[in-house]
C-alpha cells in the first residue's frame, strides 16, 4: 500500500513538472502587455528587468524552474504587484472555501435523495420529473443558470443582493447574499450526484442479491438498505470524493457573476492582466487538487470496498 | 394426507418485446406434509418459473392470468406483500438456480447468514452466530470460523452455492424449494448436501420440491414426480409409477436423455429431438405432437386431458384415450431407462 501511494506520488509530481512547464509556454500566447499599453517605455523595461522578462525564453524557463522547486512561486506582477503568488492564494482560499462547504452542504444529501427517489420510483412520474431537471441542469451551463439566478431572485423579485456582501463579519444580511451564489454552485453537484445515485442504486436494485435477500424474507426497505444502498454508494466515492476536493477550487464563472474575490475569479483575473506568475500558480493549484482527488478516490476504493481492500484487485462481477 | 401447497391451473405469461412468453399454461400439482416432489422436464419448460411463482419473487414483466397457490389454505397470491414476507424465507425457501452471484459482494458471509435469523426470527447475535457457523458447517464449509468474516468473493463458486444452501436453511422451513441445488457442485458434495436435506427433512418433518435434470437425484430422493412440458404438467406419478411404467411419450424421451451421476457430462445419453415449441405461439393441440413419433391426428387438433393411469398415476397423453391404438414405450428406450434405473439405484447403496 505504502509502495503504491509512493509510486502515485512521484507520478503526480512528473505530471506537475509537466503541467507548470506547459503553462509557462502557453501563457505566453496569450496577447496582454503586464505593463499596460500605454505604460512609458521606462516602467515597461523596469518591470521586464525585475521579471526576468529581457532575458531568452529558455533562461527564463530556467530560473523559474529553478525558483519553483526552491518554493519560490513567484510574485504577482499586474494584478497584485510585488505580492508573492503563494500569499495572494492563501487569502483567497477561505472565502471560497466557506461558500463552497455551504454549496456542498447542499448538494450531496440533495442529490443523494433526488437519485434514490428517482431509482425507487423508476419510470414514475417522480422518476421522470427528476431525470428532466438532471437534463436540464446538465444542459445549461453554470453561467447561464447564474445570471438567470440573479435576474430573477435579486434584479425582478429583489429577494436578494446582486452581488456577495463582503463584510468581515458574519452577519444575517451576509448570509443572504450567499444564498443565490451557494445555490449556482450546487446546480451542476446535485445533477451529477443524482444522476449516479440513481444509475447504482437502480442497477443495484436489480442484482441478484436483492432476489436473493428478497428469497431470505426480507422486506423491500430492509434488503434495499441493507444491500442494495451499501453496494450503490460504493461507486458514488468516484464522485464525491473530487467534489469535496472541488471545495478549494471554486467557480470562475459563479464567483465573477457574484463578485466574490475568491480563487475562481483570480483565476479569470489574472489571465486576464497577463499575470504571468500568478496565473501558473493558480493553474498549479488547481492541478494539486485534481490530481490529489484522484489518488483519493483510488485508495477510497480499497478502503470502502473489499473486494480491492482484501482481494487486492479490481473485482467486478 | 395434508396437503401442505396445492397449485390449481396456474398460468402465468412474461411480456416480451416480441409478444406473449405463455411460460405456465395452467399447471396443477400438489405437495403433501413431509414428501418430496420432483419436478423434471427440458429446459425451458417452466419449472423455475413455477417455484418463481411459489415465492412470489417473478420479474416484473410476468403476469399471472390465473390459478391459485394455496399453502395450508391460504392462497398466496391473495396475500399482501406484507403477510407473505413473513412467511416467505422463514416458512417457504427457496434455493435458486444458479445462485453464483447471488450473495451481497459487500457483506461479509457470516452476516449474510445470520441476517434473517436476527431480523426475522429476531434471535440474540450471540445465537445466531452460533446457528451461522452449525450451518457453515452442515453444508460442508471447512474452517468455518475463520470464513465466517470473509467475504463472498474469496469464496470458490461451490462453497457460495452451498452458502446460499445454507441460507435457505437458516429459518428452519416447512417447505424447501430447490431449483437444480446441486447442479455446480462435486459429486461428494452434491451427495453430502442431498444426505444434509434428506436429515432436515427427517428431524422436521419438511416437505421439499426438487427440480433436476438428474434422474439419480430423483431416484435418491423423491416420493412423487411430476414431468413438464411446454409449461404444463404432461404426467405424474410416484417415482416407481414414472420410472417402471411411464406413459407420455415424453417422459420416455426424457428418461432416455436424463443424466445420472456416472454419465453426466458423458456421450452415453440421448437426445430428444426437435425443439421445445415457441411459447411465444403454443401450439393447438398437444405441445409435444410435432416431436412425438406416435403423434395422431387428434394430436395436432386438441389437447389431451389428464388420464388416469391409477390412483397415483396420470398421464396426458392420446395414447390412454380408449379408442387409441396400443403403442408401447420403444424397446431402446426401455433398455435405456432399466440401464439408467440401475445406475442411480447403484448409486443409492
Ligand atoms: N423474465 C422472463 N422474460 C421472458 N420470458 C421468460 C422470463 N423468464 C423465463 N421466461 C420463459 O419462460 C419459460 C420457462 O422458463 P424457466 O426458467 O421456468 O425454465 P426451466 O424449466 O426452469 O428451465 P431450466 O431447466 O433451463 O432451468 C421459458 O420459455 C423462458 O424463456
Ligand atoms: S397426446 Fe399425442 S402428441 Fe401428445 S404425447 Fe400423447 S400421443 Fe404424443
Ligand atoms: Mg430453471
Amino acid at each position: 500500500m505504502l509502495k503504491y501511494i509512493l509510486k502515485r506520488v512521484v507520478a503526480m509530481a512528473i505530471t506537475l513538472f509537466i503541467i507548470i512547464s506547459l503553462s509557462f509556454f502557453a501563457i505566453r500566447l496569450i496577447p496582454g502587455d503586464i505593463a499596460g499599453e500605454n505604460a512609458a517605455p521606462e516602467i515597461k523595461a523596469a518591470m521586464e528587468a525585475r521579471y526576468h522578462l529581457d532575458k531568452p525564453l529558455g533562461e527564463q524557463y530556467a530560473i523559474f524552474i529553478k525558483n519553483f522547486l526552491s518554493f519560490d512561486f513567484g510574485e504577482s506582477m499586474t494584478l497584485y504587484p510585488r505580492r508573492p503568488v503563494f500569499t495572494i492564494i492563501k487569502d483567497k482560499i477561505p472565502l471560497t472555501l466557506m461558500l463552497n462547504v455551504f454549496s456542498l452542504c447542499l448538494t450531496v444529501p440533495v442529490g443523494l435523495i433526488c437519485g434514490i427517489a428517482a431509482a425507487l420510483k423508476k419510470n414514475t412520474i417522480i422518476d421522470h420529473t427528476i431525470s428532466a431537471m438532471v437534463v436540464f441542469n446538465v444542459s445549461v451551463p453554470a453561467f447561464v443558470f447564474a445570471s438567470l439566478l440573479q435576474y430573477v431572485f435579486a434584479y425582478r423579485l429583489g429577494w436578494f443582493p446582486f452581488l456577495l456582501n463582503l463584510d468581515a463579519t458574519f452577519s444575517f444580511s451576509k448570509f443572504v447574499s450567499m444564498i443565490l451564489p451557494i445555490l449556482a454552485l450546487s446546480f451542476g453537484g446535485i445533477a451529477t450526484i443524482t444522476r449516479y445515485m440513481r444509475a447504482e442504486l437502480f442497477e443495484a436494485l436489480n442484482s441478484e442479491y436483492m432476489l436473493l435477500s428478497k428469497a431470505k424474507g426480507l422486506s423491500k426497505v430492509q434488503s434495499t438498505l441493507r444491500h442494495a444502498l451499501r453496494n450503490s454508494f460504493i461507486p458514488l466515492c468516484n464522485v464525491i470524493i473530487p467534489m469535496f476536493m472541488g471545495l478549494l477550487g471554486g467557480s470562475m464563472v459563479v464567483e465573477n457573476i457574484f463578485g466574490i474575490p475568491g480563487i475562481g475569479s483570480l483565476t479569470a483575473a489574472s489571465i486576464q492582466t497577463s499575470d504571468y506568475y500568478l496565473t501558473i500558480a493558480v493553474l498549479f493549484f488547481y492541478s494539486i487538487i485534481g490530481l490529489t482527488s484522484m489518488l483519493l478516490v483510488d485508495l477510497s476504493y480499497g478502503i470502502v470496498d473489499p473486494r480491492i481492500r482484501i482481494g487486492g484487485g479490481k473485482v467486478r462481477e | 394426507m395434508e396437503k401442505i401447497l396445492e397449485v390449481k391451473d396456474l398460468h402465468i405469461h412474461f411480456n416480451a418485446f416480441a409478444g406473449h412468453v405463455k411460460a405456465i399454461r395452467g399447471v396443477n400439482f400438489h405437495l403433501n406434509k413431509g414428501e418430496t416432489l420432483a419436478i423434471v422436464g427440458e429446459s425451458g419448460s417452466g419449472k423455475s418459473v413455477t417455484t418463481k411463482a411459489v415465492t412470489r419473487i417473478l420479474p416484473e414483466n410476468a403476469v399471472i392470468d390465473n390459478g391459485e397457490i394455496i399453502y395450508k389454505g391460504q392462497d398466496l397470491l391473495k396475500m399482501s406483500e406484507k403477510e407473505f414476507t413473513n412467511i416467505r424465507g422463514s416458512e417457504i425457501s427457496l434455493i435458486f438456480q444458479d445462485p453464483l452471484s447471488a450473495l451481497d459482494p459487500v457483506m461479509k458471509i457470516g452476516k449474510q447468514i445470520m441476517e434473517t435469523l436476527i431480523l426475522k426470527q429476531k434471535m440474540p447475535k450471540k445465537d445466531a452466530e452460533k446457528r451461522a457457523l452449525e450451518l457453515m458447517k452442515a453444508v460442508g464449509i471447512p474452517n468455518a470460523e475463520k470464513r465466517f468474516h470473509e467475504y463472498p468473493f474469496q469464496f470458490s463458486g461451490g462453497m457460495r452455492q452451498r452458502i446460499v444452501i445454507a441460507i435457505a436453511l437458516a429459518c428452519n422451513p416447512e417447505l424447501l424449494i430447490c431449483d437444480e441445488p446441486t447442479t455446480a457442485l462435486d459429486v461428494t458434495i452434491q451427495s453430502q448436501i442431498l444426505e444434509l436435506i434428506k436429515k432436515i427433512q427427517k428431524e422436521n418433518n419438511l416437505s421439499v420440491i426438487f427440480i433436476t435434470h438428474d434422474l439419480g437425484v430423483v431416484a435418491n430422493m423423491a416420493d412423487r414426480v411430476y414431468v413438464m412440458y411446454a409449461g404444463k404438467i404432461v404426467e405424474e406419478g410416484t417415482v416407481e409409477d414414472i420410472f417402471y411404467d411411464p406413459r407420455h411419450p415424453y417422459t420416455w424421451s426424457l428418461l432416455a436423455s436424463m443424466p445420472n451421476l456416472d454419465t453426466r457430462g458423458s456421450d452415453k445419453l440421448m437426445v430428444i429431438p426437435g425443439t421445445p415449441p415457441n411459447m411465444l405461439y403454443p401450439p393447438k393441440g398437444d405441445a409435444f405432437a410435432a416431436r412425438n413419433r406416435y403423434a395422431m391426428k387428434i394430436d395436432f387438433e386438441r389437447e389431451p386431458p389428464m388420464f388416469k393411469v391409477s390412483d397415483t398415476h396420470y398421464a396426458a397423453t392420446w395414447l390412454l384415450h380408449p379408442d387409441a391404438p396400443k403403442v408401447e414405450m420403444p424397446e431402446h428406450l426401455k433398455q435405456r431407462i432399466k440401464q439408467q434405473l440401475e445406475e442411480a439405484g447403484r448409486y443409492n447403496g
